[in-house]
């Protein structure tokens, strides 16, 4: 599953990261990417996303994405779990957006 | 944010750890007990306790560690329903020490790892280069170093 997500054109890496931990479950990433960094960020990221979006009662978050000068961060949640993604500004973010979707069906 | 310490040098990477990572409580102390500077603590019995539970912690689990692993284990996390502690050694030129940090859902064991390994670096870099003799596991003068590290962290005459 993460394979596949990493295979996707200007895509650096994909994780499955404990929301409430931070920890990777499981990671594809290319060589320099900092995994463990990353995934305690980006999770504390998504999860105070995530309870702002319900502060705010717009509902559950769905997908988040940073959005930075050499790249974005992509993630989305389910039971705990973040689904992150690292691509670079070439990437089709629009696949990348189906690619995780579809990828956390398969989390269950 | 109030970071009370009993050496100055460990204030700036102490603080800055409590910043990031966003801990309830955090310790400093010797392996022997006593405190070098602590976060979130109101009472100096507090503190007192902390650090020799903490002390007792690492010296158990460093010894099952060379037991089972033949060196001492590393940090240790344990997660309780609201809180979680993270415990872990951090070795500088002048000594070794002990970090006990206490953290809620505000922040997540992934961050406080990911900020202990900046402190730990802080912390070496900031440490007194002049090396001294590895103390005796309890001083001579152990309770009067404790009480007067408590009255600098509390301001006690």
């Amino acid at each position: 599953m993460l394979a596949g997500l990493t295979r996707q054109r200007g895509v650096r890496g994909s994780m499955v990261v404990g929301e409430s931990d931070g920890l990777i479950v499981d990671a594809s990433l290319q060589v320099g990417v900092k995994g463990p960094v990353v995934a305690a960020l980006a999770a504390s990221l998504y999860r105070r996303a995530r309870m702002s979006a319900d502060a705010a009662g717009v509902g559950t978050a769905t997908f988040l994405q940073l959005e930075a000068e050499r790249g974005r961060v992509c993630a989305i949640g389910r039971n705990d779990l973040v689904l992150v993604a690292l691509a670079e500004p070439r990437a089709n973010v629009g696949m990348l957006r189906i690619e995780m979707l579809r990828a956390l069906e398969a989390l269950g | 944010m109030t970071v009370a310490v009993a050496e100055e040098w460990v204030e700036r990477p102490l603080r800055d750890f409590v910043g990031e990572a966003r801990v309830l409580l955090a310790l400093l102390l010797h392996p022997s007990g006593q405190v070098l500077a602590q976060h979130g603590f109101t009472r100096a019995v507090d503190v007192m306790s902390a650090c020799a539970l903490a002390a007792a912690i690492q010296a158990s689990s460093g010894e099952l560690g060379k037991q089972l692993d033949g060196r001492p284990f590393g940090a240790l996390h344990h997660a309780g329903r609201e809180r979680q502690i993270f415990l872990a050694p951090v070795r500088t030129a002048r000594n070794e020490y002990i970090l006990l940090a206490v953290f809620d859902q505000q922040s997540s064991l992934g961050i406080v790892q990911l900020y202990f390994e900046e402190f730990r670096a802080a912390l070496a870099t900031a440490a007194p280069t002049a090396s001294v003799e590895r103390p005796p596991a309890l001083a001579p003068d152990f309770e009067g170093e404790l009480n007067r590290n408590l009255a600098a962290l509390f301001g006690r005459k």
